[in-house]
Parts: structure tokens; C-alpha cells; sequence
């Protein structure tokens, strides 16, 4: 759905996209990371044809992205930052007007906007002045906008900036749902967003791609390893020494909870220890109340391929 | 064309869903009122042929050209600094709609204003006829004159102030630039009475918006300032659209 090779946007004194390649297949629902300044907006806006490109080549769904602009626009759903409405039109009004904007006529665009409205969940204010809605509606007008004309590909930039935490779930899971017809690209610099929301991400620091994984993978990746927490009944020297006869064991440290112990086993990465420990408890006839395996949380991943750990909220 | 439309009816409907339209509307009426009233006074104490009848009403009124000054900036201040400022210009412009549509509509929208303000001055010359003891029949071409004279120079300056907004996302920054602009350009029409270099005095009477409306308003529809205005439209209409691309680099 999305082809970049390459891509270069330079300003005068600044890099601000330096040489990246990526590629987001149909369907998929993709999270952009980075700290304020990465160059994530920049990439955004070359994408939906905003900005032109300094250098390389963009396409989506198989156009141009500077030669065949207009066929790109009519595929892509664009929900700039900050979210930009005009204050002065009702909610009815300016979804008619944008529809008609992109194209859609008569009873297609009655249907379109009907359906949109409805699936945002704008239904009761869909008479009132944009102006005065909260900021969580207004983010959904945008939402609906970007809807309207059935874009093959939603560009979302930092779709839950600036809501209150109800609102953020609830634009999640309405994100959720759209994942399943349409392909999406959301940027934000909360990192659970991520994590919640998308099945691959792209790290970008300083106008580059350091990361692209799943979420779970890149976490892994940093930490090079794999952890299972396990709090098992028996005795903790024997626990402590089957722990450590599991195949490709790194580590394992261990503490008393009262009559249980409570171990943590670290192995080398590509291992699933979850089974080895579980056997191992069944072949000693312990008991065991939990098993499960610790992800290095994605915050940790951030700060570590973004130089230095870097403030990834500044 | 479809889309044009759509964008000039939303232009259209900015300017009334804001108090722009009708605080410019009524500013730009009652100065028209006034004028007429003392054109009905003039008249009532000396003769006044037609031809001065449609001088005093498009070239020599009182506040005519001030508030023609005032008006045009105030119609498109707006028009793209507005769309910076709020940020609208990015969903605008990521619509599947080409730049040259999105000037062409927005201009539309300005001058479609523009021309109903006018077109509510159109009784005048008639009230003034019918009310007349002189019993020569109202002569069109003045009037005709008049009218296509100011459309031609509100054309220009609309098209100037447009261009002032494409280039900042202060609406007062934009009115402001437009009026010094115009204002500029119609001071410099008046240079031709003062001047002794003959180049000069050329230059100046050949774009001096004061002559240009003076043989308008005697029916005369002289080519040399339609080509000027005409041409000097499309000359910013285009710059628009290059500062349009420009800003976006």
C-alpha cells in the first residue's frame, strides 16, 4: 500500500527526513514513533502530497506520490496534527461539504456521510457548530472526514493528542475497528499507544528509521533476551538448580513470597522457557500459582534506539 | 468543476458565516447612500448631466475611493491567512483538488461578493432619472461604463489582496499589505499632475485608476486599461498560486 525508497526532505540548514525506505502492506495497521521533531509529520504530509519531497521515490497504492497526486489524494483518509476544522460550520455541513470535496455526489454522498457520522459516533451533534465541541468530538469529525470517501490508506498524525484519558480509549478502539478495512499509519510519541494499538511499528529518531518490528519483537531485540516470572511451592534449592538446567538459561535470580518462590528465569532470545518450566515443575510435583513471560516494556526500546535515552514525552 | 463549485460555495458561505459580509456590507452601503444623498442635494441646486451624474457616483464622490480602498482588503484578508492559521489549509490542500482550482474558487467567491455589493448601487442612477425634472432619457453607456470600470478595478485589487493573504497567516498583516499595496498604486496614478519627466508622466496616466474611471464613467471603454487590468489579474492570480506552492517548500 505504501512504497518509500529512499526519501529525502531537506530544509534549509536541516535534515528533516534522511533517507528512509519503508514499506506497509494492505491491511496492515502500522504505528509511527518518535520524539517531537523526528521527522514524522514531515514523512506524513510527503505521503499525502502536502510537501514534495526533496529526494526518492513514494508511492501508495501504486501512484506517484508527486506525478499522480490526485489519484493518491482520492486513496488516502488524512487526519493532519491538531486536528484542522473550520470552527464556523456544523458538523452535517462541513462532512457534505468535504464528501463533495472528494468527489462523492447525490445519494453516495447522503450514504457516505450518514454512515461516517454514525460510526464516529457523531449522531447527536451533528447539528452543532464544530466550534463549539469538545475536543475529543472534533478529533472524531476529523476522523470522519478522513473516512468520508473510503481511502484505502488512513493517515492519522497523533490521533489521541490532547484527550483525556476516556476519550483516548475511545478513539483506540475506534481505530481498532477501522483496522479491519482499511490500512492504516498513525503517528504518536505515547509509547502504550503503540503498543496497544499497532502490529508493527517504525521507530524514527532524527529523520531515520532505526527500528521496524512488532512491538514485541522490538522488545526483544533490545533486550537480547527473554524473561519468565514463575512463583512455584517447593524447595527453593531444587527450584533454583532446575531453573538453571533449563536449556539456553542466561540467568536466574530467585526470592522467597512466603512458602512460595518466586524465580525469574532469563534465556537467550528465540526460546519459549513457559514449557521447559512448566514440565519441570511436573516432573518435582510442586506447585505452581504463576507463569508468565516479562516483555521489556517499549518505553525501554525507545529510549535505547533513540540516542541515549533521550526524553521520548519532550 | 464540480469541486469548484463546492469551494466557492464554501468561500461564499465563510464570508457569512463570519460578520465579515455584513459588516463590510453595511459600511460599503451607507458610505453609497450618503454619496447619493448628496448627489440628490447637488442636483437640486444646479443642472447635472448624466455623464456628471455617474462621475459623482464612481470617480468623485466623497469617500468613494477610500472606501473602495478599505473594502477590497477587508473581503480578502482572510481568504488564505485564515486557512494558515487555523491549519485548514493542510486538509484543503490533501483534498483530491488541484491548486489552481482552490485559487480560481476562492477568488470566485471574493469577487461574487464584491459584485452583489455593487449590484445593490444599480437603482440609483434610475431613482435619480425618475425623479429628474429634466425629461432626457437615462443614457446607458455611462452607466454601463460605471459599472464595468469599477468591476474591472475591483477585479485587479481583489487579485492583489489575495496574493497579500497567500503569503502570511496574519489576516491583519494580509489587509494591511493589500491596502499599502493598492493604496500605493493609486497615489502613484495621481504622479502624472505633478510629473515633468515625460516617461513618468506616461507610466503614471496609464495606470492611474482615477483616469481610467473617468472615461468609464463618460461611456468610454477604452482597451489600453482593460488589458491592464485584465492581464494584471491573471499576473497575480498566478503569483497566488506560486506562493501557494512556495510556502509549502
Amino acid at each position: 500500500m505504501i512504497e518509500v525508497k529512499n526519501l529525502t526532505k531537506r530544509y534549509p540548514g536541516r535534515v528533516a527526513v534522511d533517507d528512509i525506505s519503508f514499506s506497509v502492506g494492505q491491511g496492515e495497521i502500522v504505528g509511527f514513533l518518535g520524539p517531537n521533531g523526528a521527522g514524522k509529520t514531515t514523512t506524513m504530509r510527503i505521503l499525502t502530497g502536502y510537501l514534495p519531497a526533496t529526494g526518492g521515490d513514494v508511492r501508495i497504492a501504486g501512484f506517484d506520490v508527486t506525478e499522480q497526486s490526485l489519484a493518491v489524494r482520492r486513496s488516502v483518509g488524512y487526519l493532519p496534527e491538531s486536528c484542522p476544522l473550520y470552527p464556523d460550520m456544523r458538523v452535517r455541513e462541513y462532512l457534505h461539504y468535504r464528501a463533495r470535496l472528494k468527489g462523492l455526489r447525490g445519494k453516495e454522498k447522503q450514504n457516505r456521510v450518514r454512515e461516517v457520522t454514525e460510526l464516529c459516533g457523531l449522531g447527536e451533534v451533528r447539528r452543532r457548530i464544530i466550534g463549539h465541541l469538545s475536543k475529543g468530538y472534533r478529533q472524531r469529525v476529523g476522523i470522519a472526514d478522513a473516512l468520508v470517501h473510503r481511502p484505502a490508506l488512513l493517515i492519522l498524525d497523533e490521533p489521541t493528542i490532547g484527550l483525556d484519558p476516556n476519550q483516548i480509549r475511545e478513539i483506540r478502539v475506534m481505530i481498532k475497528e477501522l483496522a479491519r478495512r482499511h490500512t492504516i499509519l498513525l503517528s504518536t510519541h505515547i509509547l502504550p499507544e503503540v503498543e496497544v494499538t499497532c502490529e508493527r511499528v517504525l521507530i524514527l529518531s532524527e529523520g531515520k528509521i532505526v527500528a521496524s518490528d512488532t512491538p514485541e519483537n522490538l522488545a526483544e531485540i533490545v533486550s537480547g533476551s527473554i524473561r519468565v516470572v514463575a512463583e512455584i511451592k517447593g524447595l527453593r534449592s531444587d527450584i533454583v538448580a532446575a531453573c538453571e538446567a533449563l536449556p539456553r538459561v542466561n540467568s536466574v535470580s530467585d526470592q522467597a513470597q512466603g512458602a512460595w518462590v518466586r524465580v525469574e528465569v532469563e534465556g537467550q532470545l528465540g526460546t519459549d522457557l513457559r514449557l521447559n518450566l512448566f514440565e519441570a515443575v511436573l516432573e518435582h510435583g510442586w506447585k505452581l500459582r504463576e507463569l508468565r513471560t516479562v516483555s521489556t516494556s517499549l518505553e525501554d526500546v525507545f529510549g535505547a534506539l533513540t540516542a541515549g535515552g533521550r526524553d521520548p514525552g519532550k | 468543476m464540480g469541486t469548484f463549485f463546492t469551494l466557492w460555495r464554501r468561500e461564499l458561505a465563510a464570508y457569512f458565516l463570519s460578520p465579515i459580509a455584513y459588516v463590510v456590507t453595511i459600511f460599503f452601503l451607507l458610505i453609497m447612500g450618503f454619496n447619493f444623498f448628496l448627489l440628490v442635494d447637488l442636483m437640486s441646486r444646479e443642472r447635472v448631466t448624466i455623464p456628471g451624474v455617474m462621475e459623482q457616483l464612481f470617480a468623485s464622490a466623497p469617500f468613494f475611493w477610500p472606501t473602495f480602498m478599505i473594502v477590497v482588503p477587508l473581503l480578502t484578508m482572510r481568504m488564505f491567512a485564515e486557512e494558515y492559521r487555523s491549519g485548514t489549509i493542510e486538509t484543503l490542500m490533501t483534498a483530491p483538488v488541484t491548486d489552481r482550482v482552490v485559487v480560481l474558487a476562492k477568488y470566485a467567491g471574493a469577487l461574487t461578493l464584491f459584485v452583489c455589493m455593487w449590484a445593490a448601487t444599480i437603482p440609483y442612477p434610475f431613482i435619480l432619472e425618475a425623479f429628474s425634472e429634466e425629461a432626457a432619457p437615462l443614457d446607458i453607456g455611462p452607466v454601463l461604463g460605471g459599472y464595468i470600470g469599477t468591476f474591472l478595478l475591483g477585479m485587479f485589487w481583489l487579485s492583489v489582496g489575495m496574493f497579500c493573504s497567500a503569503f502570511t497567516r496574519n489576516q491583519v498583516v494580509a489587509a494591511v499589505a493589500c491596502f499599502s499595496l493598492i493604496g500605493i498604486s493609486f497615489t502613484f496614478g495621481q504622479v502624472h499632475y505633478i510629473a515633468t519627466d515625460d516617461l513618468l508622466k506616461a507610466v503614471s496616466a496609464y495606470v492611474s485608476p482615477l483616469l481610467h474611471q473617468r472615461d468609464f464613467v463618460r461611456g468610454v471603454v477604452d482597451s489600453r486599461p482593460v488589458v491592464l487590468y485584465v492581464s494584471g489579474t491573471f499576473f497575480m492570480l498566478s503569483m497566488t498560486l506560486r506562493m501557494l506552492e512556495a510556502r509549502r517548500w
